[in-house]
């Protein structure tokens, strides 16, 4: 399935194909065509015989003239002699040296071109492509970084804000707390202070009660008392005392041990 | 070469390569050149991807491109010209990213020759420096400004000038490109020189039993090694040399 958007294919994308060919077939080009074996090619041997078959003398070119000098010298020729000097500076140059620090001039044209379109290829799109891409990822770090820190800021007001509501909530709390608890304890007084009469009250009412029960069987104990006295004192003096002067004795009786106790 | 009876390759063979194509013309192409190539190509190849990539974690081809990017950023632009010498980035980037990949093929096997070791390209990226940092220098201070600052450096004691004035006149015009070029390339020859001879000591002792072999033939993996460092170290020092004489012709001040 083709993607909805599918990739800009750029001038860079389009060229990478042909500039990944061109550099296979340069490499494979350096691999065999430039090998040391191929630079052994160029060798002092090459340049020898190269020299030696382009020689010439006497119209004849090659070994050929070699070997005219050759036998012209045996009879004395100068120009000869000085055939065969020539040719041995000519060989004798094969294994000279060149000089390593002048440049050849062709290598100076490739490198020339190659530095050339290298650096317009970098000027025009290469470098801004890649210092794009970039700053593009230098600005998002930075935009992430940005967004970290206030969410970052907002999540530390937010925590502020609750733990502030968090501190109002326990303070509520524990003012309710003491609230009912003084309540509590305002009921507890009350109903400590309203037990307290009560059991008062009680007590009161019960020491009253004991009171009048104490006096009921006192009068009551009087009166049995006064009668078994009067029954006993009947008995034992055998007369009969009137009755106010039998009250008038108990009573005083009765006072003189209520002193006593 | 016989060298104490070691067979040593002639200098022509390891520094100078027959035409492969385009024999006997002004633009015939042998290896050096074809290392240029494939060294812009993949300069091309490492921000082509880098700049489709994109993604938020770099890794591969993007760690590399970016990674250059602020290398040349932080250690070289901003340490020597500073902020306004952004605009001199791509420019610093390419240089960087061209010279080292031309100096690393000194240890990718089988091709083993650092395009920097032919004068080349040392001598014409030197030349393109010394083109733009007298611009800039002309550009920003003007051209009386700028060779009166170059000529006669502030701070100077005025006797001193008449030996200072001539030294700055060879140092600044003359010697800074030159310098910059052979720094260059003679660090890569010798480097070349140095693989080539232990790579031939150890061809030729390895005849000799595998112990007489094997020291050579440790010398020669580090040297790899050391060649691997010294590719990005060239590039480093070409980059910012450049940076800084660019930073000179800004601020003559400093």
């Amino acid at each position: 399935m083709r993607s909805p958007n599918p990739p800009r294919r750029g001038l860079l994308a389009r060229s990478r194909r042909y500039v990944l060919a061109g550099a296979t077939v340069l490499a494979a080009g350096l691999w065999f065509g430039a090998s040391p074996v191929a630079a052994a090619g160029e060798s002092v041997g090459t340049c020898v015989l190269e020299k030696y078959n382009e020689h010439t003398y006497g119209g004849q070119t090659g070994s050929y003239a070699v070997k005219a000098a050759k036998a012209d010298k045996e009879f004395g020729s100068t120009a000869a002699e000085e055939n065969i000097v020539e040719l041995e500076g000519k060989l004798e140059g094969c294994l000279e040296s060149p000089n390593p620090i002048l440049p050849e001039t062709t290598e100076i044209i490739w490198g020339g071109i190659a530095f050339a379109v290298l650096l317009g290829l970098m000027q025009w799109k290469l470098f801004p492509a890649v210092k794009r891409s970039m700053d593009r990822r230098a600005e998002k770090i930075r935009g992430d970084l940005d967004a970290a820190e206030t969410a970052r800021t907002e999540a530390l007001e937010v925590k502020a804000s609750y733990e502030a509501e968090l501190a109002d909530a326990r303070a509520e709390a524990s003012r309710i707390i003491d609230a009912a608890r003084a309540d509590a304890e305002g009921v507890r007084a009350d109903l400590i202070a309203r037990a307290e009469a009560e059991a008062a009250e009680l007590r009161q009412r019960s020491d009253l009660d004991v009171e009048a029960a104490k006096r009921q069987a006192l009068s009551d104990l009087q009166s049995e008392v006064s009668a078994i006295v009067i029954g006993a004192a009947e008995t034992v003096i055998g007369r009969n005392l009137d009755h106010d002067t039998q009250v008038q004795l108990i009573e005083s009786y009765i006072d003189d041990v209520g002193s006593r106790n | 070469m016989s060298v104490f009876a070691l067979e040593f390759p002639p200098v022509t063979q390891l520094f100078e390569w027959p035409d492969i194509a385009f024999t006997d013309t002004a633009l015939a192409l042998n290896k050096t050149s074809l290392i240029y190539l494939v060294s812009m190509l993949l300069t091309v190849a490492t921000f082509g991807l880098a700049a489709r990539k994109r993604a938020l974690v770099p890794s591969g081809v993007q760690h590399v491109a970016e990674g250059g990017v602020n290398f040349v950023e932080q250690n070289i632009v901003m340490q020597t010209i500073g902020p306004e010498g952004r605009r001199f980035m791509p420019f610093l980037t390419t240089l960087f990213f061209f010279i080292f990949y031309v100096n690393i093929f000194e240890v990718i096997p089988f091709i083993q020759f650092p395009g920097n070791s032919r004068m080349a390209v040392p001598l014409l990226l030197a030349l393109v420096v010394w083109v733009i940092y007298n611009y800039v220098g002309v550009r920003s201070q003007g051209l009386g400004g700028y060779l009166k600052n170059s000529l006669f450096p502030p701070g100077v004691p005025k006797l001193l000038y008449v030996i200072v004035a001539p030294i700055e006149l060879f140092s600044t015009f003359l010697i800074r490109p030159l310098s910059l070029a052979i720094r260059l390339w003679a660090n890569m020859m010798a480097g070349h020189l140095l693989l080539v001879t232990f790579a031939v000591l150890s061809a030729a002792l390895w005849g000799f039993g595998y112990v007489p072999g094997l020291l050579p033939f440790f010398m020669l993996v580090l040297l790899t090694a050391f060649e691997i460092f010294v590719s990005a170290l060239q590039a480093f020092i070409f980059t910012i040399l450049t940076a800084v004489y660019i930073g000179g012709s800004l601020h003559p001040e400093h």
